[in-house]
């Protein structure tokens, strides 16, 4: 408590808060735009932080992962764009808010969410880092092979009229996921003579052609930007009062969504486009309205939002206690830490007390902070987007994608793959394969892959290899999870197949 | 414009194909690297085969619909396609400045014909959004743009 209470001190500085102050700003802006992702806006802050003491560092790199997190939901409210891959899930509702003039809408409960889900990721990290370390290194290959399994089921919520198509759609992002170099056989698959192509399809590569180009491409045939001006922030009907009564009034989605976060962030690798994904899948499965997701529902946006800021604190939990990196940009913090000569494990609660608890008290500063800078954001880059005629919008969002997708690895290739997955995609979109299932599947063929190689070869000796991925508890918990999702998830079109429900308007995941 | 297309058929279709190509790529890969994807290819194959027949027997959808001008969007393929090969041989700064005041009028032409006048404001203010992009990525970012033949 001592510590705390000092930490807290130090954190009450003028200098600390500015830092907060730029380090959130800095984070919306770079993770508003698409392709620069959270990873990359920490990499790009590392060396400023050289020179700073190490708190102040912690604190910066801390305020521009929240920041960054939370810039992803503008561009996909507004331009159906996820500025960083955790974003995803908001696109499906966050999107057809925008073209109904429900802009502001979901950009406030984007940031309350964010705001609210930061702060829970810190309480969190704060009371229960310890215990649930020990219970994230019980996830073995077999475990994560059902967390991607169970993040799959999601396919079946996404596939807009046709089931059979959204399946093919995730078989397809799964199979594009294995282009390159195989995680357990180490030798390169499906490059077809091209050396370049060994690194894979990179995920934001595919994020960006699938969102982006097809919505250029509507844009540029239909003559007209994709979004309303109804939702103008002045002329608004829902104020930001109403958006926080109707999100507070819901805790339960708020509960689970954050519950959901917590737990996929504690296991290693799984990172914020899973937290979010799953989240806004039960989002979906328990609501009352489920077929009002996908078509401008405030709670997809709320699961989705929430979940992925409860990462950011969440993901800190076997990274300050294992050493081991929740998700990527926790990498670039371990760097700086072992920089700094602290070393994770108990130590850092202990003997660096004062400084580890004074950055994880300064990511709730942070996540305090993405109220204000938040809304003026939104404000600003909602006008910025309104007011731009689309035969500018149109060549400067092709602009940024493009730098966007460079910039990831210095690749044309990746710049040429994008294109040609937009084009694809878009008449894709027209035949009803959509790019959603297709982005779940890219994300979760690699951890699916892994777990399931893995697991066989663990049980190589075994009678019945297979068996293997159902041998222990956690993994027959979560295989009956995967079971008890598909069929929840399958039962809506069962039923109304059947005539025991109304047919009203197609499934949801429409992200045209 | 309105296509007549069964599109379980050509979902179906596009499934087939393109689990064909990758089972052609991937003859010579080693047990551990094939068994995941080779799953999926199964997969794929039965899901795309069942669509394929349903399309026969109970099609979803019997055509497709292009909202809006298909020339403009076939004309904005191209220019984007145009504009990844410019890129590699002029350089980013020249291919996006020329590329993206080509786009510009093109659209713009959707509202009538566009100016002169109209085009020349136009210039600066893409030259300095390219040059704005180029020098955040170059200067802050440090990523290293292409600069092909010219700049």
């Amino acid at each position: 408590m001592e510590m705390m209470l000092e930490a807290l001190a130090s954190l009450m500085t003028f200098e600390s808060f500015i830092t907060v102050l730029v380090g959130v700003s800095a984070g919306l802006l770079i993770g508003s735009l698409p392709g620069l992702t959270a990873t990359m806006a920490l990499a790009v802050l590392l060396p400023f932080t050289f020179s700073m003491e190490p708190l102040q560092g912690l604190i910066a790199l801390g305020a521009v992962y929240m920041g960054s997190i939370y810039g992803g939901a503008f561009t996909a409210i507004l331009i159906n764009t996820p500025g960083t891959p955790s974003s995803i899930a908001t696109t499906f509702d966050g999107y057809p808010m925008a073209r109904q003039g429900r802009a502001y809408e979901a950009l406030a409960g984007a940031t309350i969410a964010s705001v609210i889900g930061g702060l829970v990721g810190v309480a969190f990290l704060l009371v229960l880092a310890p215990p649930l370390a020990r219970w994230a290194v019980a996830f073995g290959p077999s475990e994560m092979f059902w967390v991607a399994m169970l993040g799959l089921t999601l396919v079946a919520s996404l596939s807009s009229g046709s089931l059979l198509k959204g399946m093919i759609g995730g078989c397809i992002g799964m199979l594009l996921s294995t282009i390159g170099v195989s995680p357990v056989g180490g030798e390169t698959r499906f490059t077809f003579g091209f050396p370049a192509m060994q690194g894979g399809i990179e995920l934001i590569v595919a994020l960006i052609g699938l969102f982006v180009i097809p919505e250029l491409l509507s844009m540029a045939a239909e003559g007209r930007s994709n979004i309303t001006e109804s939702g103008e922030f002045g002329k608004s009907k829902v104020g930001i009062r109403q958006v926080a009564r109707h999100i507070l009034g819901k805790p339960v989605n708020l509960i689970r969504s954050c519950l959901i976060g917590q737990i996929i962030a504690i296991i290693p690798g799984a990172g914020g486009n899973v937290t979010s994904l799953v989240a806004y899948n039960e989002a979906r499965r328990f609501s009352k309205d489920p077929k009002s997701f996908g078509k401008g529902n405030i709670d997809g946006v709320v699961a989705s939002e929430s979940s992925n800021n409860v990462m950011v604190a969440g993901s800190m939990i076997p990274l300050l206690t294992l050493g081991i990196p929740g998700a990527p940009p926790d990498a670039i913090i371990l760097g700086v830490l072992l920089m700094h000569g602290l070393r994770p494990g108990l130590d850092l609660f202990t003997e660096s007390g004062v400084l580890t608890n004074g950055f994880i008290l300064s990511m709730g500063m942070a996540a305090l902070m993405l109220l204000p800078v938040g809304l003026l954001g939104a404000r600003l880059i909602h006008k910025v987007v309104i007011k731009t005629p689309y035969h500018f919008m149109v060549p400067a969002i092709a602009m940024v994608t493009i730098l966007g997708t460079f910039a990831l690895r210095n690749s044309l290739l990746d710049v040429g793959i994008m294109m040609m997955m937009g084009i694809v995609g878009y008449f894709l979109r027209l035949i009803g394969i959509h790019a959603a299932p297709i982005v779940l599947g890219l994300i979760l063929g690699g951890i699916a892959e892994q777990g399931y190689v893995q697991t066989m070869l663990a049980a190589v000796v075994d009678p019945i290899p297979w068996l293997r991925l159902v041998s222990n508890p956690l993994s027959k918990v979560l295989a009956a999870l995967v079971l008890l999702g598909a069929a929840t998830a399958m039962l809506p079109a069962w039923l109304e197949r059947s005539g025991r429900l109304d047919k009203g308007s197609p499934s949801q995941g429409d992200d045209s | 414009m309105i296509l007549r297309v069964n599109t379980d058929m050509a979902a179906g279709g596009f499934g087939l194909s393109f689990a064909a190509l990758l089972w052609l790529g991937g003859t010579d890969i080693g047990r551990l690297s094939i068994l995941f994807p080779r799953a999926i290819l199964v997969i794929l194959v039965a899901f795309s085969l069942l669509l394929f027949v349903k399309g026969f027997f109970r099609p979803g959808q019997r055509s497709i619909e292009i909202s809006g001008s298909p020339w403009r969007l076939l004309v904005l393929i191209l220019l984007l396609l145009a504009w990844w090969f410019a890129i590699g041989k002029v350089g980013f700064v020249v291919s996006s400045f020329l590329t993206m005041l080509f786009i510009t009028w093109f659209l713009a032409r959707v509202e009538g014909p566009v100016s002169l006048k109209r085009l020349l404001l136009w210039t600066p203010i893409i030259a300095v959004m390219v040059g704005g992009f180029y020098s955040i990525f170059t200067q802050v970012l440090n990523v290293r743009l292409p600069s092909g033949l010219l700049f």
